[in-house]
């Protein structure tokens, strides 16, 4: 006899509360592809959606499938951007998003995209068009200009958050800011650090004095050193501040009344900023930083002695980004101190110097690992590195979840060795279960990926540069890799064989880039036919792949998977390899 | 009288309420641990029932003795002013530790009795059975009908018929059966994007309609033509149809739709069509399935139930066009039967189907 389902006697409303309850996107994926019922509900419970590629998906199919959205967030150029590979004007607009949003979604609250290109007709649209609109971040955007945000701080009456990000803006002045209305109190986060002009320091004052629920606020590098007191005094609750330049001239009473304002917030527990830090200033910032738990210094030169002091100050921190000034000995007193640790980022403060101009090696990582035993997250910009200190990182830190390494100069062996660092990554990769990030760099085999193919069995994201032998390498990582959902790969000898081969597995990635490799035009065109789900990308700026021979290898290839067909926005230097054959009898 | 009121009140140490679930059986319950309960506090104080075993308060039919019991003693023990928040976490933690089954039941017992805390607490339990699993799992543990892939199944039942003779028909079937398999792979294949399209594909469908309409009359060709103009807009290349194609599709599509009208679906609509009608409605035969099979989609206009019986239609003449060959064949060679007669009278066809009928 078959059983009856519990649904029968389970009303919807009450598979709603219970899925209330669920927050992560990956159980919500799950919940839906469960049974019909479950679908349906689901579909018309869910508030939030994630699109990790603009053009996997149109916006109509969100909207048809979503119909109570009230947030989004969308991602749009590969992450290759941020390195310069993807040419401007590749795409990611989110103008079309943002249009049938309006017209389907008059309740949207929060918007989030990244990596993606805004207008400012595109601000003025959501202004006017989302009357409860809240939460608006704009990481690494572009496109926009004190228009977009003009419209943004007039018309959102209850707007929440406010956040700029790494994003670039265009032709701005400062005094988007005076046109928040004197009745606006709703911010709760601001984020300007990435304004390039002054803003309105008195306009800005005002707003942080009658917006009393404002936790974070992240000032841009124009903000001097002797009004930041001022502003603090204006908002004593916050929780995470970014200062903005960090030095002036040297005047008693600044010390004093910045260290006294740094005391009013009792509640400060993340520091950011730090521009031109001038080293007599810092210990403004010691009286709390006993509560800190996230300190980013990666804009902030600071010697190593000095952030020695600093460091040792915060025990209970948990994320510290600074740069490569840190040396080994301050990396040494981060592993003394700071027991809580789990996010760790060294950047290159000379990334295009021949020498080194540090004293940062190895060895400042492996004593964070000995010393952090909840180190989860690495990301670390060196020069030399060998396979006995990566195995020793992952004997001392199996619970890894994020590992980039960034070697500066590409192919640097195992310098004590001079062999390649197959091992130690073959280490990190078998040792570390559960790793879901890593970046490769250094001199490096096939071995390397045969190692991530057959341990790597939760990787989500790998990124490859100069590295491998052949095809073999990519073949072992497309079919070991059963999680994988990002990979990017540049200056690889990868070709048309691994790529033919695990034609399938491309259709359960959200996306590959590979830009000068291997793989032949000819290849791309056979995929693009063989493939009608996936959108083949071949991005030449030298002009049309067809002139070229098929056994051609093409510069930059952008292979994404998507529901929504070739998008309609391809700028000249993009040809997308299209099924020819419309209807085909198989 | 007030001594009397007095001396009645006094022998009673505690109040109680009576409850009767749906089986029939009628217990009391203290007052206090009753009233814990947001529905059967409003229902005695807007009805004055539970006073007595005559006039118990029924309850919903989603409340059993068993669930009672349980939301009884999560009410005994809550209602007591006292206890800490750890003991009241302790006691929840204990509380919600049974079977996934039984876990729904209470929640949909507590729910109908509008007792938010309990309801809170057990689809947080729930919630927290479901986080982390894969949709099967889901399926095994709440026992789930497979349902959202059963088209699946479909796919082999359509697998394309080899076509020694080049018989148009058999092509014609196998084009609808590729479109077939294609969308169901393509439904497969969405389940895979993050955010996923409804994996509900009706193309398939309108495809059959188009044969219904296109062996209907003027009216639902006109609305047909509607929906051509409507698609036409939406897509981004015009389609050019040659003559060559036309041609082609002509001779293709004649027999099914002609097939179907004459077996299915004058019985079906009770159409009095005469032969004559159906004589003078031969162009639009040959005109609209052509285009309908082109731009197909006609679900949007269609009045709802009228979409309901062309739907039971189209299964059972996907279920003919799924049934073995000489079944298929015996509903070709009946349309075939029938239509010599008015083609003989109009075109140079007539040899080439005569002799066809004699082949057989």
């Amino acid at each position: 006899m078959q059983k009856m389902a519990y649904t029968f006697s389970f009303p919807e409303e009450v598979l709603e509360h219970v899925f209330s309850f669920i927050w992560s996107e990956r159980d919500r994926n799950a919940i839906s592809l469960v049974c019909k019922s479950w679908y349906e509900i689901e579909r018309w419970c869910r508030r939030k959606v994630f699109v990790g590629n603009c053009y996997a998906v149109s916006p109509l199919m969100v909207i048809k499938r979503f119909p109570e959205l009230r947030s989004i967030a969308l991602k749009g150029k590969p992450h290759f951007a941020d390195f310069n590979l993807v040419p401007e004007g590749w795409g990611g607009y989110v103008c079309p998003w943002i249009a049938a949003m309006a017209r389907a979604f008059p309740c949207l609250e929060e918007i989030r995209l990244k990596r993606m290109v805004i207008t400012d007709e595109s601000l003025e649209l959501i202004a006017k068009s989302f009357k409860n609109f809240k939460v608006l971040v704009l990481t690494s955007c572009e496109g926009f200009t004190a228009d977009g945000l003009t419209a943004i701080a007039s018309n959102c009456r209850n707007l929440r958050e406010l956040d700029l990000q790494e994003s670039e803006v265009e032709d701005l002045s400062g005094h988007w800011l005076s046109h928040f209305p004197d009745s606006y109190t709703s911010l709760v986060s601001l984020n300007i650090s990435c304004l390039n002009h002054e803003v309105s320091l008195s306009a800005l004052e005002r707003l942080l004095g009658r917006c009393r629920n404002l936790r974070t606020l992240r000032l841009n590098r124009a903000v001097p050193l002797d009004r930041l007191p001022n502003l603090l005094l204006r908002c004593p609750q916050l929780v995470e501040l970014g200062t903005g330049v960090y030095s002036t001239e040297m005047r008693p009473e600044v010390f004093s009344n910045l260290e006294a304002a740094f005391s009013g917030c009792k509640q400060l527990k993340s520091l950011s900023g730090f521009w031109d830090v001038l080293p007599s200033y810092l210990p403004a910032v010691y009286p709390i930083c006993s509560r800190l738990t996230s300190l980013n210094l990666s804009y902030a030169i600071i010697q190593s002695s000095d952030l020695i002091k600093l460091i040792s100050q915060c025990p209970n921190l948990l994320r510290l980004w600074v740069l490569d000034y840190i040396e080994d000995a301050g990396l040494y007193a981060l592993a003394a101190s700071c027991k809580d640790l789990r996010e760790l980022r060294v950047f290159p403060s000379e990334p295009f110097g021949l020498e080194p101009n540090v004293s940062l090696t190895e060895q400042g990582l492996v004593s964070v690992s000995e010393g952090c035993p909840k180190l989860q997250s690495v990301l670390y910009f060196c020069r030399q590195m060998s396979n006995a200190a990566l195995h020793t990182i992952a004997r001392n830190r199996p619970n890894l979840t994020r590992f980039r390494l960034c070697i500066i100069e590409p192919r640097t062996p195992d310098y004590l060795t001079l062999e390649p660092l197959d091992s130690g990554f073959g280490a990190i990769v078998e040792q570390c279960k559960d790793l879901q990030r890593l970046s490769l760099s250094g001199l490096l085999t096939d071995r390397v990926f045969e190692y991530i193919g057959t341990y790597a069995k939760k990787l989500e994201m790998l990124s490859v540069a100069f590295a491998g032998d052949s095809d073999l390498g990519l073949h072992h990582v497309l079919s070991g890799c059963d999680n994988l959902r990002k990979l990017e790969i540049r200056d690889c000898p990868f070709g048309d064989k691994a790529l033919l081969a695990n034609a399938e597995k491309l259709e359960t990635m959200r996306s590959l880039w590979m830009s000068s490799c291997s793989v032949s035009y000819g290849a791309c065109k056979l995929l693009g036919q063989k493939m009608p789900r996936l959108n083949v990308e071949v991005i030449d700026e030298r002009g049309p792949p067809d002139s070229r021979p098929d056994d051609c290898p093409v510069e930059k290839l952008y292979i994404y998977r998507t529901v929504a067909g070739p998008r309609l926005d391809m700028p000249g230097f993009v040809w997308t390899m299209e099924d020819d054959s419309s209807l085909r009898l198989e | 009288m007030f001594d009397a009121a007095m001396a009645v009140v006094k022998p009673e140490m505690k109040s109680y309420i009576w409850l009767q679930t749906v089986d029939g059986s009628i217990q009391q319950v203290e007052e206090e641990v009753a009233m814990f309960c947001p529905m059967i506090c409003q229902e005695v104080l807007q009805t004055g029932l539970g006073s007595s075993k005559t006039y118990a308060i029924s309850l919903p039919q989603r409340v059993n003795p068993a669930m009672l019991g349980l939301i009884l003693d999560y009410c005994r023990f809550h209602q007591v002013p006292g206890h800490s928040n750890k003991e009241r976490k302790t006691f929840d933690e204990k509380f919600i530790r049974m079977d996934t089954k039984k876990l729904c039941e209470l929640t949909s017992a507590a729910d109908s009795l509008q007792l938010k805390p309990l309801v809170d607490l057990t689809s947080r339990a729930l919630a927290r059975i479901i986080e982390g699993k894969t949709p099967e799992e889901i399926r095994e543990t709440f026992h789930l009908p497979d349902d959202l892939t059963e088209d699946l199944c479909q796919e082999e039942k359509l697998e394309p018929l080899r076509n020694i003779t080049d018989d148009p028909r058999i092509r014609l079937l196998n084009r609808l059966y590729a479109r077939k398999r294609k969308e169901l792979k393509e439904r497969k294949k969405l389940k895979d994007v993050e955010v996923e399209e409804e994996p509900k594909d009706e193309r398939s469908v309108e495809d059959l309609l188009s044969f219904i309409n296109g062996a209907d009359g003027d009216i639902k060709g006109t609305r047909a033509n509607k929906n051509k103009k409507k698609n036409r807009r939406r897509k981004d290349h015009a389609k050019d149809i040659s003559s060559e194609n036309t041609n082609e599709n002509d001779k293709e599509l004649n027999p099914l739709p002609s097939a179907y009208h004459d077996v299915n679906f004058d019985n079906a609509l009770e159409a009095s069509a005469s032969k004559h009608s159906r004589t003078q409605n031969l162009p639009a035969i040959n005109f609209s399935p052509k285009f309908e099979f082109i731009d197909g989609d006609v679900d949007d206009d269609l009045d709802p139930a009228m979409k309901e019986e062309l739907d039971r239609e189209v299964e059972d003449f996907a279920r003919r066009l799924n049934s073995d060959w000489p079944e298929r064949m015996q509903i070709l060679s009946l349309g075939q039967d029938r239509r010599l007669v008015p083609i003989s009278m109009n075109s140079n066809g007539s040899t080439h189907l005569y002799t066809g009928f004699d082949q057989r």
